[in-house]
């Protein structure tokens, strides 16, 4: 990687990681009725920095500088407006330059997420909110993933914040204390989406937001440090995204084309994160009651133990994919499910399940055109693979999958 | 070693209206040039100036007066300036060519610091 990609990528996880942060934190300090406030007063700081460090160079400590220029911004602007911010008379800092950032707090972003999964919000608007609040998400990102316009979301995200100000007492103060049991379905949720979109983002130059999929196994690590228990959904949930995780070194080639899992150099794979996945996947045995995340990680275990696409074991994969509809229904899902049949030559069911899928969210995703073109090759219908990876080129894509579906309509254009 | 000053006008309303995403594309390269000349020791400093009018103190009319600097009338603004090191002139302007301010603005103008100055 050269320099500029290096400091590109260095200021892009800091913007990112960061913005999580000082949102969270400054939510944690002043509650959550300032999470519009703590927002804007995380992207000044932002701001700020990108506009200084060209004549400065980069901080030693680039989080340490955003953190304090973000701590006297939000003194400011409280010492400013008290009144208007609805915030206590009595509301006052000892000394000028004490650090509204407290160090003590172990994970403001878990808390903010635990806020944001209040059990009065609908679980899209938990979502939403944490998506944009703690994981730095941007609108359009966030509408990518849940499939959402624009206007739907931020209609959704006003009511969601509305809600998480009316939220007041030790629970707004220490909600992981508090409210981590019951919230804790949905925390799991958010870090796996979180993660998903890490590991393929739906659009942009980076083929893979690595910081992301860190990110994300942070959290949920920092969240099995919290809990006495970890459920074995959690446990189930952790192996996926180190399953996942393990792959991402084989998931490019030198020219950093994107390659799936049908062509990768298995040889690359983290060894050490399987074998760690593996470890959690056994502890996510201990109770019979099994959630979407242990066969989403059974699934992704026959593909760690695969020597070969062509080896893999079908039949168990189509069986879990079977079970995991029976808990959840996506789209997502049911294209894959679709795909391991095909690898089975079962191509009537193949056909069928993706025939099931709603055409109004079928036609925008890439890889059910992906699978229909797939599924035409195997016919031996060259007319309709093409037309499918057509559709395929024109649903949202990184650059990197955008150029993978163009390598393969090449491919089919070449006669045999 | 000579130094020289380069000083970094850019138009009034350049960075406004900029995506955040854009608005980091064009910063990552001037961070990239100030991490790199300052690997190679030939940065010396800098500072951005604020996008605000400024102040000008003239005592033409015999006493002393303050105005607020011209800002609407002028095509460019000193977004900043930075102090570097060099041979001579023309290796301040190949420096300058490589600029990503002349990438992303139009102009540098630069400036040679008299020796006698430097202790």
């Amino acid at each position: 990687m050269d320099d500029a990609a290096r400091i590109h990528k260095l200021l892009d996880e800091t913007v990112r990681r960061e913005r999580g942060w000082l949102i969270s934190s400054l939510v944690a300090r002043l509650g959550p009725a300032q999470v519009d406030l703590a927002q804007d007063v995380a992207q000044d700081a932002i701001v700020k920095a990108l506009s200084t460090w060209p004549y400065k160079g980069i901080p030693d400590n680039p989080r340490a500088w955003l953190r304090r220029v973000a701590g006297n911004a939000a003194i400011d602007r409280i010492r400013r407006s008290a009144r208007e911010l609805g915030i206590e008379d009595n509301w006052q800092f000892t000394a000028p330059d004490d650090d509204i950032i407290t160090p003590s707090l172990s994970d403001p972003e878990l808390d903010l997420m635990v806020l944001c999964c209040a059990p009065d919000l609908t679980p899209d608007d938990q979502l939403i909110l944490a998506l944009k609040t703690v994981c730095g998400f941007t609108a359009v990102e966030t509408g990518a993933l849940l499939f959402l316009s624009e206007d739907a979301l931020s209609q959704r995200l006003a009511r969601a914040k509305r809600k998480l100000r009316a939220q007041s007492g030790d629970l707004a103060r220490y909600p992981t204390r508090f409210a981590l049991k019951e919230r804790l379905p949905q925390i799991l949720r958010i870090i796996y989406l979180m993660f998903s979109w890490g590991y393929l983002p739906r659009r942009g130059k980076e083929p893979v937001r690595e910081d992301l999929c860190r990110e994300a196994i942070r959290l949920s690590e920092g969240l099995m440090a919290h809990s006495i228990d970890t459920t074995p959904g959690h446990h189930a949930l952790h192996a996926l995204l180190l399953f996942q995780t393990a792959r991402l070194p084989a998931r490019f080639d030198q020219d950093g084309q994107l390659l799936t899992l049908e062509y990768q150099d298995r040889t690359c794979w983290n060894r050490d994160m399987i074998s760690e996945a593996f470890e959690q996947l056994e502890a996510a045995q201990s109770s019979p009651a099994l959630t979407r995340y242990h066969f989403e990680a059974g699934i992704a275990s026959m593909h760690a133990r695969a020597s070969t696409w062509r080896a893999t074991d079908w039949t168990s994969i189509s069986r879990l994919y079977e079970l995991l509809e029976r808990h959840v229904q996506s789209p997502a899902i049911s294209v894959n499910h679709a795909v391991s049949l095909i690898m089975q030559a079962r191509l009537d069911e193949a056909q069928a399940r993706l025939a099931a899928i709603d055409p109004k969210v079928a036609g925008s995703m890439t890889g059910w055109h992906l699978a229909n073109s797939r599924l035409a090759t195997a016919r031996g219908d060259q007319d309709l693979a093409r037309t499918a990876l057509e559709a395929a080129q024109r649903c949202m894509n990184s650059v990197a999958v955008a150029d993978h579906i163009h390598r393969q309509y090449k491919q089919i254009e070449r006669p045999a | 070693m000579p130094k020289f000053v380069l000083m970094l006008p850019h138009a009034p309303d350049r960075y406004e209206n900029l995506s955040e995403a854009d608005f980091m594309e064009v910063m990552t390269d001037y961070i990239g040039w100030v991490e790199q000349m300052s690997a190679e020791g030939k940065y010396l400093s800098g500072e951005k100036l604020n996008a605000d009018p400024g102040r000008i103190v003239t005592n033409k009319t015999g006493s002393i007066e303050v105005h607020d600097g011209p800002f609407t009338e002028v095509a460019e603004i000193l977004g900043g300036y930075m102090v570097i090191e060099a041979k001579d002139y023309d290796d301040a302007v190949e420096i300058a060519r490589a600029h990503p301010h002349m990438k992303h603005n139009q102009t540098i103008i630069i400036r040679q610091t008299d020796p006698a100055a430097d202790d």
